[in-house]
């Protein structure tokens, strides 16, 4: 019978320092990990609210802050929204949306993108990246493309 | 079967006999000709005409041998006379002698109705350009060694553009051409250089067709034209870099270089950044250093070794703060410190950087000075702000580290006491 007891309490002393040693480890891990953090970078932004409705006049862009690079949001003549990474596939300059000619340009090299992000003339050799667009409720949503 | 998937099935029907009209009729109309009919009889290797004229562009398209050479194709096999079908009264032609074939060729590609008709969106200047090349010139002299349609667009098994297999689609122009200009051998008696392919490979725009596949980078007919291939003369090395470098050319025409270089024939771009060989420039290109092109015409005490000098300080200095603020900002975001907004306006920074670079083309050091000014000042922000939110990560981390030790000390000090009086507690 005591012996029955001896090794109830001894299971039982034994899960208790088994799960003291678990929350200390895990409350210590966190507080180590943030004073020693991992060797690597923030994860990439894909989603952000790029303007809200009504903030552009038709034909006309705003760049935006899209993680670390720029955006370009455009509202085109036809009430469409574009938007498309405003770091210019030549020599990555920020481009910006000239009214006049209704197209993307650059003015370090005078690239220009149509509204479709195609590069279609001067240096860049590449499109821009293109982004997808969503309005819900007063807010511009703006989006990597995935996949 | 129901009405409605009878119905179907009868438009399915109709389609498939349409199809089988459009396609099949011509290459029907083309295999019982009698050229091709003797002709696939005669010939047996695998670049023969008849084997390579079935992916050609003109024989999918309905156009007979006939077409081009001329004759009657309705009769000759059946009769067992060939004569009857390469009859020169029906108009045959035959081969035509290595210096007729553009004119041949121009009898269609240069007949604007013709080629309305069935390919409206290709340019009929072709022949037009083609005498004003170089090529075209020395074949009218009588040289049949120089580049004529055939010799860019075979002859029998000539594919669309837009084809990759085609010889002209963009990627395979640079060997196309290469085929005669690459030949040591072949253009030993020209007296030119026969580098240009491998050149044009490890070059900027080489790279970028062939290893990135940009179909709109430059390729030979870029700059030299391709019916009206030619050497680019003196004036016209600018306004061939300048279409699609036209912010930098219009920099240089306005530069103080411009007159001198044309007085002395110095070719404007191609002077500092070679012609097939365009590689990527480099900041130590500009300044007094060894490796400067300003030295090689100025030298110590002049105004441009001086606007040289000044130039490339200046780019350097705000290159550094780059740099330093990039390490800096990789620095703290490995700390795991959201820092996107500096790295975000570092982009400002590089962008005067790059417009910097840009402007050297006008040659004048106040201009790139007043830039990379304003470069600095855009990065010696970014520094800041990211130091800043590095030495707050650093007192949050500091301290945390610090309240957990006193948090050990503490538990340990707190176990020590209960064993204390648990030990007075059993005494």
């Amino acid at each position: 019978m005591e012996g029955k007891v001896k090794t109830r309490r001894s299971l039982l002393n034994w899960l208790l320092t088994g799960s003291l040693g678990t929350l200390i480890l895990a409350t210590i891990y966190p507080i180590i990990r943030f004073i020693y953090p991992p060797d690597k970078p923030e994860a990439v932004r894909n989603t952000i609210v790029a303007a809200k409705v009504g903030e552009l006049e038709k034909n006309s862009g705003k760049i935006f802050k899209f993680g670390t690079k720029p955006g370009i949001l455009v509202y085109t003549s036809g009430g469409d929204y574009r938007a498309f990474s405003a770091v210019c596939t030549h020599l990555q300059c920020t481009v910006q949306y000239e009214p006049t000619r209704g197209d993307i340009w650059c003015a370090c090299h005078n690239g220009r993108f149509d509204l479709t992000g195609r590069n279609i003339s001067g240096p860049p050799p590449s499109p821009l990246e293109a982004y997808d667009v969503a309005i819900r409720g007063e807010e511009i949503i703006v989006s990597r493309r995935t996949g | 079967m129901t009405f409605w998937m009878a119905r179907q099935y009868r438009s399915v029907r109709y389609i498939l006999i349409l199809v089988s009209i459009v396609v099949l009729v011509p290459v029907n109309r083309l295999s019982a000709d009698s050229c091709m009919k003797c002709h696939q009889e005669i010939e047996g290797a695998p670049d023969s005409p008849t084997k390579l004229i079935v992916s050609d562009i003109h024989y999918r398209n309905a156009i007979s041998c006939a077409d081009c050479h001329g004759g009657d194709p309705t009769v000759g096999y059946e009769e067992g006379d060939p004569s009857l079908a390469m009859d020169p009264e029906k108009g045959y032609i035959g081969v035509p002698s290595y210096n007729e074939i553009p004119k041949f060729c121009s009898r269609c590609h240069s007949d604007v109705e013709y080629m309305r008709e069935r390919r409206p969106k290709l340019r009929i200047d072709q022949h037009q350009l083609y005498l004003t090349s170089v090529h075209g010139k020395r074949l009218k002299e009588g040289d049949k060694r120089v580049a004529q349609c055939v010799s860019c667009h075979g002859a029998h098994g000539i594919l669309s553009s837009n084809d990759v297999r085609s010889s002209t689609y963009v990627e395979n122009i640079p060997g196309t051409c290469a085929n005669c200009h690459a030949n040591e051998d072949y253009m030993a008696r020209y007296g030119i250089p026969t580098d240009q392919y491998d050149e044009y490979s490890r070059s900027v725009h080489g790279r970028l067709l062939f290893e990135k596949h940009e179909k709109s980078a430059p390729t030979c007919n870029s700059c030299h034209g391709n019916h009206g291939a030619a050497p680019l003369g003196l004036a016209s090395i600018a306004a061939a870099c300048g279409q699609c470098h036209g912010i930098n050319q219009a920099l240089f025409d306005k530069s103080p270089h411009f007159e001198p270089w044309k007085e002395l024939g110095i070719p404007e771009c191609i002077r500092c950044h070679n012609h097939h060989l365009v590689l990527t420039p480099t900041d130590n290109q500009v300044g007094v250093g060894e490796n400067s092109f300003c030295i090689e015409c100025h030298s110590r005490g002049d105004n441009g070794y001086e606007a040289a000098a000044e130039m490339s300080s200046a780019i350097d200095s705000l290159k550094m703060l780059i740099d330093e603020a990039d390490s800096i900002i990789r620095r703290i975001e490995m700390s795991g410190v959201d820092i996107e907004t500096a790295r975000y306006n570092l982009t400002e920074a590089t962008d005067r950087l790059i417009e910097a670079r840009n402007k050297i083309h006008s040659f004048n050091s106040r201009t790139v000075r007043d830039i990379t000014k304003n470069g600095i000042s855009k990065a010696r922000h970014v520094i800041q702000s990211a130091e800043e939110a590095g030495e707050d990560m650093e007192t949050k981390q500091k301290g945390l580290l610090f309240t957990s030790i006193l948090i050990i000390i503490l538990a340990g000090l707190l176990f020590l006491k209960i064993r204390q009086i648990e030990g007075r507690v059993n005494k």
